[in-house]
């Protein structure tokens, strides 16, 4: 039977709250199924969250009004033991993923050169932003994801914030974890006239976490909102506090492009074991 | 007009045929059977390769149009992995074409074409490493949508009669249909990573394996092609893109984000692109919509709503052509169309002399991801169910923008070519003439906005509901 034919027998109606699959009246009128005229009416009331076209920016619903602007979500969340299982669970597709070792010692070299012509220019005027951004870089803070989003104020959405605490959580580990395959001295170590603008965190340089983080941050949220206008902002935004991080003098541009390449082929081991906080994530934008 | 008080009731939306997109275009007549033609089954189906993100598997109106074997993810794997292949099984022959010409004088295309072709090989396996594929269905909403409009098939499927009501039989119907129900549709999914190498990858691929129309629903990140006006600016003796850029792109971007643009066209004088020209009114459209020449293949497509007036988000002139799609409210100096029937509908400071009569509430419903995830949710928790639909409202949702109505020209060629009109041989730019053959300008004050019908003619707006 040519399929097309279905297409005579029932049709999707929408109405206001709902898609009526009505049959056609040619094929069930008077049956047994005792319908009104017009065919038998199966229903579904299944919220439609969307109409998609990319409008879903900024809503801004504001219910937390008395918050301070300078407030920005509760960093707290308790230990995220059932995600942190469910990625231990899923361990052989993230241990071993092919991300090339560290590079030689003299194209680290050459990488420290670059470093220190970073640490020059950092202390010159124009580079005051970046001073202050890699200052409030070096703590766990989000706002540099949740401003492209467009929420960095707003009520409304705590599971988005939470989502992306999670991730920090877990990939925090998972970036440990091949930084101690390699346990790539510091960039300083190599470069002693390096002097780092901050301290230097007292775990190996391959690959950047900071890097790491935040572009799995923004592969995740392309695979949760690719309608999001800021959907390639986020690499922007992740790009920007990688490379802070060179210009801080603790992590070499390699680290930088390994923290990258790791975000990406771990996404989808992160998006199977953080699934229900993705889809609560979402229902805040949908 | 005033506001409905707290106890008033408001009008209700007028209901309308699910495939009133399909009357419009002229593909269905309104009793839904085919305006003239009969399904067809050409020796080699047409394939439509939809480079958006990734689609859901297990759709039973989109399951036989998706061509599992070649669907391709580019998301997470460099060079792309086959996310529906067995994993432990070589790629065997893909039948291939020679996309060498495509690349001459494009260094860093010629490169990764190199590479490309050297990860497809016959003995290749599906996978590199211990890689996934970002390709799983829950987060494949858009990419559903865009399928389902594409080259959904009518269907039946199983049910579970408990939660159905009604006599279904243990069957359930599902009268959905894309443009083009025997088209072949190829997922080719990427991230939405501001570096071109994957979305070169992407186009060199569809051009690979001979793709027949390649939908883009969506915007490239183009540092400079995606808002033209850049390229002419310079601030403090530095170029503007550069000064506004977090971060400074290196040559080699710079150098393939070029390449890129001259690729999309080069593809397109083999095969039509059909691009989404944006939703915020954007001027000759979003990159790379905004390609879109007399000289060449690629298609910038608007969008009309179903009372025949182009969407509020859409340009109505300087396109190449526009589709069906679902209306939004506007609200500025150059237009007022608001929804009169939205229940917290305040008309203070709306002038009386306003568009609000040309905002059509008609959707448009594409394929949505079963179950979980998607635009629709379900009312069930947990995965679907492997014994039939518990349901059938997660299974479509609403869908619109640029999006929906790029999808569904990109179906409209598609289904062209399967009827024979237009010789797959003779190009983009013949696709594009056989589609702007389809089309009349509408009515005098609606810009050069036009609507293809199959056949020829005007198009029958449905919408004719006063609020």
């Amino acid at each position: 039977m040519n399929c097309l034919e279905i297409l005579t027998e029932a049709r999707f109606t929408v109405t206001e709250v709902a898609l009526r699959l009505e049959a056609m009246e040619a094929t069930f009128a008077a049956a047994a199924t005792g319908a009104p005229t017009g065919g038998a009416a199966l229903f579904a009331l299944n919220r439609n969250r969307n109409r998609n076209r990319n409008r879903n920016r900024n809503r801004n619903r504001n219910r937390n009004r008395n918050r301070t602007d300078a407030a920005g979500p509760d960093l707290a969340i308790l230990e995220p033991w059932k995600e942190r299982a469910k990625l231990h669970e899923l361990v052989a597709d993230w241990i071993d993923l092919p991300l090339a070792p560290p590079p030689e010692p003299d194209q680290l070299r050459d990488e420290a050169l670059e470093l220190l012509e970073k640490q020059y220019r950092l202390r010159l005027p124009e580079e005051a932003p970046r001073r202050e951004e890699i200052l409030t870089e070096a703590e766990l803070e989000l706002s540099r994801y949740l401003r492209p989003l467009g929420v960095e104020t707003s009520g409304g959405y705590e599971a988005t914030s939470h989502l992306m605490l999670v991730v920090m959580a877990l990939t925090d580990e998972i970036g440990l974890r091949y930084k101690a395959r390699w346990n790539l001295p510091r960039p300083n170590q190599v470069e002693p006239r390096l002097r780092p603008f901050i301290a230097q965190p007292a775990h190996a340089s391959y690959p950047s976490n900071h890097s790491f983080q935040s572009f799995a941050l923004a592969f995740l949220f392309c695979r949760l909102l690719p309608e999001h206008p800021a959907s390639s902002e986020l690499f922007r935004s992740a790009r920007r506090i990688a490379e802070n991080r060179e210009w801080a003098g603790v992590h070499y541009a390699s680290d930088t492009q390994a923290g990258y390449e790791l975000a990406r082929m771990v996404t989808p081991v992160l998006e199977e074991v953080l699934e229900p906080l993705m889809l609560a994530a979402q229902e805040e934008w949908f | 007009m005033t506001a409905y008080g707290q106890n008033e009731t408001r009008p209700t939306y007028p209901a309308h045929d699910a495939l009133w997109h399909l009357v419009m275009m002229g593909v269905l007549k309104p009793d839904h059977r085919p305006n003239g033609w009969t399904l067809p089954a050409p020796a080699r189906p047409t394939r439509v390769a939809l480079i958006d993100t990734s689609v859901a598997r297990g759709h039973p109106n989109l399951e036989p149009a998706l061509n599992e074997a070649l669907a391709f993810d580019l998301f997470s794997t460099r060079f792309g992995a086959f996310p529906w292949r067995e994993p432990d099984v070589a790629l065997g022959n893909l039948g291939l074409g020679d996309s060498g010409a495509l690349v001459a004088e494009l260094p860093h295309c010629t490169a990764l074409l190199v590479e490309l072709k050297k990860r497809l090989r016959p003995d290749r396996m599906p996978r590199i490493g211990t890689i996934r594929p970002a390709a799983g269905p829950t987060f494949s909403a858009h990419g559903t949508a865009a399928a389902g409009l594409i080259a959904a098939r009518p269907a039946r499927e199983d049910a579970l009669d408990a939660h159905l009501p009604g006599a279904t039989g243990g069957r359930i119907t599902l009268p959905y249909m894309g443009v083009d129900p025997s088209a072949e549709l190829v997922p080719i999914s990427t991230n939405f990573d501001p570096d071109p190498e994957a979305l070169i990858l992407a186009f060199l691929y569809a051009d690979l394996i001979g793709a027949d129309v390649i939908v883009l629903p969506r915007i490239l990140p183009d540092p400079l092609r995606t808002v033209p006006e850049l390229p002419a600016h310079d601030i403090a003796g530095a170029a503007f893109a550069d000064a506004v850029a977090p971060s400074p792109l290196g040559q080699a971007q710079w150098e393939m984000w070029d390449e890129l643009a001259q690729l999309i066209v080069n593809v397109s004088q083999r095969r039509p692109v059909v691009c989404a020209a944006g939703n915020a009114n954007e001027e000759f459209g979003i990159y790379p919509a905004n390609l879109a020449d007399d000289d060449n293949g690629v298609i910038a497509v608007g969008a009309v709503n179903a009372r025949g007036w182009p969407c509020s988000y859409s340009p109505a002139s300087g396109l190449t052509i526009w589709g069906p799609s679902s209306d939004g409210e506007r609200f500025d100096r150059a237009e007022i169309r608001l929804d009169e029937r939205r229940h917290d509908y305040d008309p203070t400071g709306v002038p009386s002399e306003n568009a609000n009569h040309r905002f059509s509430p008609f959707s448009l419903i594409a394929t949505d991801v079963p179950g979980r995830g998607g635009y629709a949710t379900t009312p069930f928790a947990g995965p679907e169910s492997d014994d039939g639909l518990r349901e059938y409202g997660s299974y479509f949702c609403r869908f619109g923008g640029t999006s929906g109505a790029a999808a569904l020209i990109g179906g409209f060629l598609s289904l062209g070519l399967s009827l024979g009109q237009w010789d797959r041989a003779a190009g983009g730019i013949a696709a594009r003439t056989w589609l702007l053959a389809q089309a009349s300008p509408l009515d005098a004050g609606r810009g050069d906005a036009r609507v293809p019908v199959l056949g020829g003619g005007d198009p029958v707006f449905p919408d004719d509901s006063t609020p």
